[in-house]
């Protein structure tokens, strides 16, 4: 019977650090990479060679960035990743030096994703299509957005509240691309993209960089890492699309078996999360996922959007970070600064948008694929 | 000159689409030898299958924006659940008309600049 993270050797989040998320810029994305991991560095309070391995989460810089920046911080000779999951790379990344702490392979690892705003490639497979090259990522999120209106009959306003709560957040979060609070009105407002989708309902992608640093408990206590600010890796969880049946949206059923099996292997249900970080590329997006995810049955979820259950110091704080639509999506980056966000809330660290005791937080991304990860964390 | 498909591969040209149908039963499109998505068998076991061209709307939206200017904007995209099973998105004919998912839907070529003719959904009848 294979076994889960969980049944491993205990895993911790003991270092987080960013380089903020930013319209592309003449910053070589060195700068932005070495600036995140020394963040995390200082954060942990540990140095760069007790770190004994690194994967690096990148989807748009191209073969072998990795060596580049890292021999910046003193070429170790430590063994070294890249990892390309498209919007989901980060959140593999850490799984995967999660999964070497876990397995005892090493006490100390550190996940760490960067990002510039490079044209995507994708080499074809041999099999034509319809009209692909004219069906852009918002024109998918917007064929979501009216089937979604449609059968729960809400509004295209509803729905764009999400955007208000999101630029809310990020608007207290030093490292978001968008700082900048929006009305309803103002989100309305933009011109139209496809269908009712306004530029502010929409992922500014950026460029930026996080870095994340997991310990072992041996490791917590041979370097004299601070364990009361140790945040455990409770839940681990990847999954790919398979067939589903027509009409069912593939990035909702994917969310739902995903975050099925990691809530059961973190032994917790939907009620006990506080944070979630989930991909909300899209406004509609996060409607789909908190239901999926099983804060409220399919449909309601613009019900807890309005009440303020989704807010900081509501029920759950959804995207506190700002998510992905005013903190921004820099690819590579974006699921490892997730994980910084939960870990920064269930410390009580995160200042002025703090959930009050969050004990619980669940980080949710999909990439184009699609793949799905998901990963529960838990203060001691 | 006669009018040239843009796509041979994907449809005919009466309007039916060109898919494929695995010995396991499931239906495809386009058609394809690589591999089954549903059980992995490959090769001779996966057989070309024409398929109706007709379906239901799921969802459509109008596009605004696009970043090829190439393809002039406003256009609408569609997503259709095939009467034989596979969805497809694609262009639909109306450029900006609203159309309310459930609508039947059906395929049909039309004329594309001089002398080309490609696919297009449009409300049935
Ligand atoms: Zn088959």
């Amino acid at each position: 019977m294979a076994r889960t993270l969980k049944d491993l050797r205990p895993v911790y989040v003991v270092g987080i650090g960013w380089h903020r998320y930013q319209n592309p810029s003449d910053t070589p994305y060195v700068t932005l990479g070495v600036t995140a991991i020394r963040e995390a560095l200082g954060d942990a309070g540990i140095e760069w060679p007790t770190v004994e391995s690194a994967y690096v989460a990148t989807a748009l810089l191209g073969m072998a960035s990795g060596r580049p920046m890292l021999r910046h911080l003193g070429a170790t000779g430590l063994p070294l990743s890249h990892v390309e999951n498209a919007s989901a790379s980060g959140s593999t990344a850490f799984r995967q030096a999660c999964i070497e702490v876990a397995s005892g392979l090493t006490d100390v690892s550190l996940a760490v994703g960067v990002d510039k705003r490079n044209p995507v490639r994708r080499e074809g497979t041999g099999i034509d299509n319809l009209a692909e090259d004219a069906i852009a990522q918002f024109t998918h999120f917007s064929l979501l957005t009216n089937e979604y209106a449609h059968r729960h009959k809400v509004s295209f306003e509803d729905i764009a509240r999400v955007a208000v709560k999101n630029h809310r957040n990020g608007a207290r979060n030093r490292n978001a691309q968008r700082q900048q609070e929006r009305s309803l009105e103002e989100v309305l407002g933009g011109r139209k993209v496809a269908g009712s989708l306004t530029p502010l309902q929409c992922t500014p992608v950026g460029e930026g960089a996080a870095a994340v640093i997991v310990a072992s408990e041996d490791g917590i206590r041979r370097l004299g890492i601070d364990a009361a600010r140790a945040i455990r890796v409770v839940g681990s969880t990847a999954r790919s699309e398979r067939v589903y049946a027509a009409g069912l949206g593939f990035d909702a059923v994917l969310t739902k078996e995903t975050t099925t099996i990691a809530l059961e292997e973190a032994q917790v249900t939907p009620r006990d999360l506080d944070i979630i970080e989930l991909h909300d590329a899209f406004t509609v997006e996060e409607l789909h996922y908190i239901e999926n995810i099983g804060l409220c049955r399919e449909g309601e979820g613009v019900h807890l959007l309005k009440e303020g259950a989704l807010d900081i110091g509501g029920r759950c704080a959804v995207n506190s970070s700002g998510g992905l639509i005013a903190m921004g999506h820099p690819i590579g980056p974006t699921g490892i600064g997730q994980i910084g966000e939960i870990a920064l809330q269930l410390r009580g660290e995160a200042g002025p948008r703090q959930h009050p005791n969050a004990r619980t937080g669940l980080a949710h991304m999909v990439g184009v694929g699609a793949v799905c990860y998901v990963h529960i964390l838990q203060r001691p | 000159m006669e009018n040239q498909l843009l796509k041979p591969t994907l449809y005919t040209p009466a309007g039916a689409l060109l898919g494929g149908r695995c010995t396991c039963g499931h239906v495809f499109f386009p058609m394809q030898t690589h591999g089954c998505e549903v059980c992995g068998r490959y090769g001779a076991d996966l057989q070309p299958m024409t398929l109706s061209g007709r379906g239901k709307l799921l969802s459509a939206t109008i596009v605004h924006l696009h970043a090829d200017k190439a393809r002039a904007t406003p256009f609408t995209i569609g997503k259709i659940a095939l009467a034989e099973g596979p969805v497809v998105r694609t262009l639909l004919l109306d450029r900006d008309r609203e159309i309310a998912p459930g609508t039947p839907m059906a395929a049909r070529l039309v004329p594309i600049g001089e002398t080309g003719l490609d696919l297009r959904f449009a409300p049935e009848g």
